[in-house]
């Protein structure tokens, strides 16, 4: 790529596109990987190839979900290429970390933790549909999971923060 | 589930969606208190859900980095949108606001004053595919991403403060341009195949410092 001298003009409304995902694109890949390093590379990485990448994507409409699915693809990839240890669950919640703090909202904060905890295979469709804005047709095809499971993975893992938040579980589904 | 979905299905698809449930599941809900009750929690819930899983960004943004592992990722995007903005018909001017909204994203590195060692210099600069040899001490030095790839972003200290030099091998100045943006003072200079931004805060680079800068510079891939 060798873009003319300034000349942004044609990549101006693909960076805007950019600029305005960015803030979920971070929010994902963090909920991803549970390590604001880590969700911050997977970021740039993500936006690099989004970049080179940008002929690629015909309709802006679909910029939200192809831009998730590069942050998947990134998050998986730099596990791999750095052989990066998974985060340990109480090593999570020890961390503390401030991105999970909710000033004046210690309801907010436990949610966040309690988001934290969840397993992956939960956490990463509920995401998905909560912030991601996938249907669960969509969350089916991006995780290569029957519909029916996605469905089950996303009732288990509101059923678990119903716990959580004080409400009486559903009877879970076999 | 065919026909009339008792509560345990409906509670399934309440959970599990809440916000799209078929015609055959609000009409149960509409005749069951219980799982009326149950749509409503999971609703309230979905509301603080949503809430939850969109963390305060400037926690993000605020962490310390003397010795940086990841830069956040604006530069591409907070650049391109300055340049997509106002300077959209301007495009001599446009590379130079890339650079400065870069630059401003990052003004931690300006507060750099150790100087960085060899090999972590040396690894940013195989990263960016390029080599550097001012004979100044670097204070700061990353692998920043810059219009689809990694460029190196440097701090170098010279005897009246420091200045930002940012190697473009993939973007070509045809001549050089002097900017003034935001309190930064800078000159985008050509460099064989690509290009260098020098940039001073407060100060002005001087030519000669400039041109140590292009002089230093080899791309290497």
């Amino acid at each position: 790529m060798n873009p003319p001298s300034g000349g942004t003009s044609a990549a101006a409304p693909f960076s805007r596109l950019l600029e305005m995902l960015r803030p979920d694109l971070l929010r994902f890949a963090f909920w991803l990987a549970r390590d604001r390093s880590v969700a911050e590379d997977v970021v740039q990485e993500t936006l690099i190839r989004a970049w080179k990448s940008k002929d690629e994507l015909k309709d802006p409409a679909a910029a939200r979900p192809w831009l998730f699915t590069i942050v998947r693809r990134e998050h998986a990839r730099l596990y791999e290429r750095k052989r990066l240890p998974t985060v340990d669950v109480e090593e999570v919640e020890a961390l503390g970390d401030p991105a999970l703090a909710s000033d004046g909202d210690a309801g907010l904060t436990d949610l966040r933790r309690a988001i934290m905890q969840l397993p992956d295979e939960y956490r990463e469709p509920l995401v998905l549909q909560v912030l991601g804005g996938f249907t669960t047709a969509e969350i089916a095809g991006e995780l290569k999971l029957t519909q029916a499971a996605v469905l089950t993975r996303l009732f288990r893992a509101r059923n678990r923060l119903r716990v959580i938040y004080g409400l009486v579980p559903a009877e879970d589904v076999e | 589930m065919n026909g009339v979905p008792d509560c345990r299905h409906v509670r399934l698809a309440v959970g599990a969606d809440p916000g799209h449930l078929s015609p055959e599941v609000e009409a149960h809900i509409a005749g069951c208190a219980e799982c009326r009750r149950f749509r409503d929690e999971t609703l309230a819930l979905d509301g603080r859900l949503r809430a939850a899983l969109e963390l305060p960004l400037p926690e993000f943004r605020r962490r310390a980095a003397p010795v940086r592992r990841f830069a956040l990722a604006a530069s591409v995007v907070l650049a391109l949108l300055v340049a997509g903005g106002a300077w959209l018909f301007r495009p001599a001017s446009a590379l130079a606001g890339e650079v400065v909204a870069h630059v401003q994203d990052e003004a931690d590195s300006w507060n750099a004053r150790e100087q960085m060692p060899a090999a972590s210099v040396a690894q940013v600069l195989t990263t960016a595919g390029v080599e550097f040899d001012a004979h100044m001490p670097i204070v700061y030095a990353y692998p920043c991403p810059f219009r689809g790839r990694r460029i190196a972003h440097l701090v170098v200290q010279t005897s009246h403060g420091p200045l930002t030099v940012m190697l473009l091998p993939h973007v070509t100045v045809e001549r050089r341009e002097k900017f003034s943006e935001d309190g930064l003072n800078g000159v985008l200079l050509p460099a064989g195949t690509g290009g260098v931004a020098v940039l001073a805060r407060g100060g002005t680079v001087e030519a000669a410092e400039a041109d140590a800068m292009v002089s230093a510079v080899r791309w290497v891939k």
